[in-house]
């Protein structure tokens, strides 16, 4: 893999052993270069990828892991390697991805090469430096422990996780990571002459266990599954009954979150494409779908509808208290408000019907109730291409009945 | 008249991605666009949730490379924690679409409400001010077009690009007749020709490079998001590596005229010209009727490529006496997009926040 044995790191560094290792499990296992992407870091560990002869992608600081993942799903393809290589500082910016690389066991290779510093920047220390490295160093961090990247892999479900502390030979490690189906995660220590450790005795010095934990479950793939048009899953309505409207008529339904007043809204408009006039609904409701307010409005046109907002509504129904306090001063002119009893109504408009929807269909079925309670008065559309509406519905036993109470 | 469905236009975007060619759809749910999150997974051929915006777009830049076209759909929060990234695919040229839709804000702001905020975001996203091609729709059938002509574009360009919406442009449901819509062509790389030696971003004279996928077996790829040069290794600041780096800004801008779309109702007398975008246009195309009833003689223009902006749009907004740009937003996004802080005194700003603005509201302001 390695096209070069002049690799471009500093004397004594700890990714040159680490590039050599993998080289070496590389070429044990036989793999063709073109088989093998790496995926590659920011940091000196990025360096491999002007001294190696397979495929090269090089991104983000401590997002390699994911980008790993991306290519790993994309391909599907056991026959491909596809190593991922960070830093310290890049594992522990980018922790969430090596942990749901770990959870679905996505098939392929991180190696994270831990040298306790932030190497690019001057030697900061990262969220994998051991404590006693930090008591020198930043004495105020070294009783925070440091991401035990072994335990918190294997823990998420990877099939192989271990780690080396860096000082020779190790490529055994690596072979069998890359051999592995699945996720697996080898954490090499090892040494930055000019800002970590530069002597090979001390990195043994630092409480980083060498071990190797392993799962036995199944990689995630990303199976490709053909799907049916989103169009084919739409029901398409035809027109059954022949009416005209003078001018766009504009309804705004104002209940509370769960009682039904956006699949009111949804009928209304469905009952117009029934009598071959054109629909635009809208919803607007609170964050909690189940609470609060709920509106909805819908317009009825002859004509193409450019804008589906209203500004002057020809008909509200209001149904429950937290529809009422969302009606107050919305509208300037109503031309007709519906409102259930229960409700002490300031509001103004030529025509105020009052009834006991709630009382008589419960929250549910109230602002069913109060529509058909409309149209049998109010006559804008045929009743029955209302009924007819609803008994296209899988659920429509409670709203054919709340339709029918008056 | 037809049988017509109830739809609305976060179905039809979703569908024409499909049909268009996308393959993958990944993405973290969040309001308004979750409508587009489920019918992605009802849809596309493979479907995967990440856990956080950040992974989306890597997992799609991973998707992208291997030469499988992702989509994913976010709003401004999703949309800030993805910028890393987008400037990654942009570096890297990777094709993929963004939908972002616009809601308001600042910060989480208020999630379920409309708003047209998010246009200079857009147009500074690439560090160095490099252009990523916005498109708009502004109707049902803009939401299948040009979801269509925004992929189209994204191969083209290798380009990542974004579809801009807004919560009342992809979550009102209306009465559409889908066997109206023109079918799509599924677009998908085509394999360059034969050669001894492929180097990534080697463009041989054109302003694009032929794209071949990480992993293949017959050439090595280099993909990189650092300073690189035709090789696709990392070079600081050489001669190569800069001519690279400003390709990507003359390849989008170039070939501008190619995706540029727009709506110009031309009413012969050039005096007064309504333009905007997204959900306002509707506004927009209704107030043009009601002031022609009043026989008061306006033009309107529905910009639907934001970003980069072309000649022809500037052509068309200078020809106008006087121009009223209307947007759901406090201080006038698309203005200072056109015009920066210098607006000219010939040029109106119609805003409003928290809700739409209507049809008479725009009529009034002309009219006055
Ligand atoms: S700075 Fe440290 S990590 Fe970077 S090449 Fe030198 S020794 Fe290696």
């Amino acid at each position: 893999m390695l096209n070069t044995q002049s690799l471009p790191y500093c004397p004594g560094c700890g990714h040159r052993i680490a590039n050599q290792n993998l080289d070496k499990a590389i070429l044990q296992r036989q793999i063709k270069s073109l088989d093998i992407i790496v995926v590659s870091d920011i940091g000196c560990c990025g360096l491999i990828d002007g001294v190696v002869d397979c495929h090269t992608i090089h991104g983000l600081h401590g997002r390699s892991c994911a980008l790993a993942i991306g290519v790993a799903l994309g391909l599907n393809d056991e026959t491909k390697h596809v190593i991922a290589i960070q830093g310290d500082g890049g594992a522990t910016i980018g922790l969430q991805h090596l942990l749901e690389a770990a959870r679905r066991n996505v098939n392929m290779t991180l190696i994270v090469l831990n040298n306790l510093v932030y190497g690019m920047t001057g030697g900061q220390i990262s969220g994998l430096s051991a404590e006693r490295f930090k008591a020198e160093r930043v004495p105020e961090e070294k009783d925070v422990p440091f991401f035990d990247l072994v335990k918190l892999s294997y823990s998420a479900g990877a099939a192989f996780s271990a780690r080396v502390v860096g000082k020779g030979k190790y490529e055994e490690v690596i072979n069998e990571a890359i051999a592995t189906k699945g996720f697996s995660m080898v954490e090499i220590v090892g040494l930055c002459t000019p800002y970590g450790l530069t002597k090979m005795k001390e990195l043994g010095e630092l409480g980083y266990e060498e071990i190797i934990l392993k799962n036995e479950r199944n990689c995630f793939e990303s199976k490709r599954i053909e799907k049916v048009s989103l169009f084919e899953k739409v029901s398409k309505i035809e027109s059954q009954f022949q009416i005209h409207l003078e001018k766009p008529y504009k309804i705004v339904l104002a209940g509370s979150a769960g009682e039904g007043i956006q699949s009111a809204a949804d009928i209304l408009a469905k009952t117009a494409m029934r009598c071959g006039l054109n629909a635009t609904k809208k919803g607007e409701y609170p964050i909690t779908v189940g609470t609060g307010f709920s509106i909805g409005e819908i317009i009825w046109s002859e004509n193409p509808i450019l804008y589906s907002g209203i500004e002057k509504p020809d008909l509200v129904i209001i149904t429950s208290q937290d529809g009422y306090a969302m009606m107050k001063g919305r509208y300037p002119e109503i031309e007709c408000i519906m409102i259930d009893s229960s409700i002490s109504n300031e509001l103004v408009s030529p025509k105020i019907i009052t009834g006991d929807y709630r009382r008589l269909a419960g929250g549910k079925g109230a602002t069913m109730c109060a529509i058909a309670d409309w149209l049998r008065k109010e006559k804008i559309v045929p009743i029955d291409a209302l009924i007819k509406c609803v008994s296209t519905l899988k659920y429509k036993e409670e709203i054919m009945k709340a339709i029918t109470l008056v | 008249m037809p049988a017509v469905s109830l739809i609305d236009a976060s179905r039809i975007i979703t569908e024409s991605c499909v049909q268009s060619g996308a393959e993958v759809f990944v993405g973290y749910p969040i309001t308004p666009t979750n409508l587009v999150y489920s019918y992605s997974f009802e849809r596309f051929p493979v479907a995967l949730p990440a856990p956080d915006e950040i992974t989306t777009l890597q997992w799609m830049s991973g998707f992208s490379s291997v030469g499988k076209f992702p989509v994913t759909a976010t709003s401004f929060p999703g949309y800030a924690l993805m910028l890393e990234s987008i400037n990654m695919a942009f570096m890297m040229e990777l094709p993929m679409l963004i939908i972002l839709s616009q809601r308001l804000g600042p910060s989480t702001g208020s999630a379920t409400t409309g708003a047209q905020g998010d246009l200079l975001l857009l147009r500074s996203s690439i560090s160095g001010g490099f252009p990523i091609p916005v498109f708009c729709p502004s109707s049902f059938e803009d939401a299948w077009f040009l979801t269509h002509k925004a992929i189209e574009t994204s191969f083209k360009l290798r380009c990542p690009v974004v579809l801009l919406t807004s919560k009342e442009m992809v979550m009102t449901n209306k009465s559409f007749d889908t066997g109206e819509l023109v079918p799509l062509k599924k677009l998908y790389w085509t394999a360059p020709d034969e050669m001894e030696k492929y180097q990534s971003y080697y463009t041989n004279g054109k302003m694009v490079p032929d794209f071949i996928p990480l992993g293949n077996n017959q050439h090595q790829v280099r993909i990189n998001a650092s300073t690189h040069d035709y090789t696709g290794l990392i070079r600081k600041t050489t001669p190569a590596a800069m001519q690279n780096t400003k390709r990507l800004y003359e390849k989008v801008i170039q070939q501008a005229k190619d995706f540029t779309f727009y709506e110009f109702q031309d009413s012969d007398k050039h005096d007064i010209l309504l333009v905007s975008y997204d959900i306002t246009a509707e506004a927009v195309r209704e107030s043009f009727n009601l002031l022609h009833a009043k026989q008061k003689n306006v033009s309107y223009l529905i910009v639907k490529t934001l970003i980069p902006v072309a000649n022809e749009i500037s052509e068309i907004v200078s020809s106008f006496q006087k121009v009223f740009i209307i947007e759901e937003n406090l201080t006038g996004l698309l203005a200072e997009l056109y015009f920066g802080n210098n607006i000219p005194k010939n040029i109106f700003r119609i805003n409003k926040i928290g809700e739409m603005i209507n049809p008479q509201e725009i009529v009034e302001e002309i009219l006055n």
